[in-house]
């Protein structure tokens, strides 16, 4: 009944629409198979070569360990603020919530640029600027509130009467926490958790901003190395990142359901 | 202070208090606090020795950005750009997000797979390969002569429409997802009485979906702008000189010139727009609601 909604001019559209939206990311990994090392389309012969040119160099693998350590800092943070607040705004009267969900999901309607600009200016008073921790506190900002929206919405399908069963038994708040609540939402947390991560891996221009020769992200290293030449080993770098993305959006489609989890986000 | 006592119950009160602590704090220390900080910098007075003079008190920023008529040129350009970019994301959005509610089992998990991942690509790789595939000799340009659409490469990196599809690469995944949030809680029973009572699909498209997912357009549409007027590697990788925005301007002040009262000012007239425009577009559609209830 759905299905003959969309009329056949309307399905060749979306059809198109799908092959412009996967079609770059679908010629970035044949890229990096290419044996000539021209960055073109479609290859001619296929290698690993530049998988092994990306191994033997220390920056880009410099890169790769900083855009992990602050894609991890900025999941174990943002899911843990988001766990506590998804909790507390539970407590909260309808006028309050609002104004806390506005004031989480406020960064995320500021321009990149102008996140990048703000907080570099003021992390460059107390000397953090090109630190993890600016970038890690920055990327926050992000994934908070994508998080928190995450969580409440699993939240929102949990038996809480489960919740105050436990403390009537006896249970700390910690306790009833991680014993009772935890398991229950256990997919919504990982699904936050792999949010955010992936919020701060592929984010781009506050990175840019915020980080240094020592603490340069993929993105950024992907980017410099743009400007000035077409380097093969852009293709492999950007090919990883986007089997990683796809591998993690497999994880949370099979632990939440694709349609659930993009009506969440 | 003890009003608020009084109204809470303290013991529940604390301890709500204490889970909201944690984002309160990043909200205020890594945003608003930099905010006003930001604000603080817009007005201190430029100088050729360093990033600003610490302590004083000047319009000079603002004065910069009123004054300098490139200034004005390159925020006319980037409201244009940024218009432009909302209306097509939004339609893309809405199309796309529409197809894939209409669509059952693998098809849907297809088209929503595809937005969540060209969501989660970084913008880089996106507008990387996005050169590649809309170069003179790449993909798109190979199958438009292929069907005989053009017997000439069609220029579609390095000027506007580069600086365009680039961004729109960026704003349509979050686009398609937001109008499809909405979607995803339109009563399937309301499209088919639509369909009893003779409404042909474009019908039921325009008189039952679009009004029920007037939020997610909202939403979408606010997406699209902020971070269009905000464009910055877009139309720096995509697009030629001419299509220079205030984000570019913002990070050659701050970055290259180091006149960070300018670059200051700038932000926050920029920021200002934004907020403003929202303002006004949102109390002119009433939709106010509507976009915090999404």
């Amino acid at each position: 009944m759905r299905e003959r909604l969309l009329n056949a001019a309307g399905r060749g559209v979306v059809a198109v629409l799908l092959c412009l939206l996967v079609l770059p990311l679908a010629v970035v990994v044949a890229t990096a198979f290419d044996a000539s090392g021209a960055v073109a389309f479609p290859p001619r012969g296929l290698s690993t070569r530049w998988f092994s040119a990306l191994l033997a160099s220390s920056t880009w693998l410099q890169a790769l360990l900083n855009s992990l350590v602050v894609a991890t800092g900025t999941s174990a943070l943002s899911t843990a603020v988001g766990v506590a607040a998804a909790l507390g705004v539970r407590q909260l009267d309808e006028g309050r919530r609002r104004a806390v969900v506005a004031l989480a999901v406020l960064p995320l309607l500021v321009p990149g640029v102008i996140i990048g600009v703000t907080t570099l200016t003021l992390f460059s008073q107390f000397g953090l600027q090109q630190s993890y921790v600016a970038l890690v506190l920055a990327h926050s900002l992000w994934a908070t509130p994508l998080a928190f929206s995450v969580i409440q919405a699993s939240f929102a399908r949990f038996d809480w009467q489960l919740h105050e069963a436990a403390l009537d038994l006896g249970a700390t708040p910690i306790r009833a926490f991680t014993g009772v609540v935890a398991p229950n939402v256990r997919a919504g947390l990982a699904v936050a958790a792999l949010v955010a991560f992936v919020v701060s891996l592929q984010e781009f221009v506050i990175a840019l901003f915020l980080s240094g020769p020592d603490t340069r992200t993929v993105p950024v290293a992907a980017w410099n190395s743009l400007r000035q030449s077409l380097d093969p080993v852009v293709s492999v770098v950007s090919a990883l990142l986007l089997v990683a993305v796809v591998g993690l959006v497999v994880v949370v489609g099979a632990l939440a359901g694709v349609g659930r989890f993009a009506s969440d986000l | 202070m003890s009003t608020r006592t009084r109204r809470l119950p303290s013991l529940g009160g604390r301890r709500t208090l204490a889970l909201l602590a944690p984002l309160l704090a990043l909200d205020v220390l890594v945003f608003l606090v930099p905010t006003a900080y930001l604000l603080r910098v817009s007005l201190t007075a430029r100088t050729p020795g360093g990033a600003f003079v610490e302590g004083s008190w000047a319009l000079d920023g603002y004065r910069y950005v009123t004054e300098t008529s490139l200034v004005h040129e390159i925020l006319a350009f980037t409201l244009f750009f940024a218009v432009l970019v909302t209306a097509l994301a939004v339609a893309v959005g809405v199309v796309y997000a529409y197809a894939a509610w209409c669509a059952t089992g693998w098809t849907r998990t297809l088209l929503l797979g595809g937005a969540v991942c060209s969501l989660f690509t970084t913008l880089v790789v996106k507008l990387f390969a996005v050169l590649l595939v809309y170069s003179p000799q790449g993909l798109v340009n190979d199958l438009l002569r292929a069907v005989g659409l053009a017997s000439e490469p069609v220029l579609l990196v390095d000027n506007l429409a580069g600086a365009v599809i680039g961004q729109l690469y960026i704003v349509v995944p979050y686009a398609i997802l937001a109008v499809y949030a909405v979607l995803s809680s339109l009563n399937t029973q309301l499209v088919e009485a639509a369909r009893d009572l003779g409404a042909d699909g474009s019908g039921v498209f325009r008189e039952v979906v679009l009004p029920h997912v007037r939020p997610g357009i909202a939403v979408a549409a606010v997406i699209a702008f902020t971070w269009s007027v905000g464009a910055y590697p877009a139309p720096l990788l995509l697009g030629s000189g001419s299509e220079q925005t205030v984000g570019i301007l913002v990070s050659q002040l701050l970055l290259a010139r180091f006149d960070w009262p300018a670059a200051a000012a700038l932000s926050v007239v920029t920021a200002g727009t934004v907020f403003g425009s929202l303002l006004v577009v949102l109390w002119r559609l009433d939709l106010a609601g509507g976009l915090l209830d999404a």
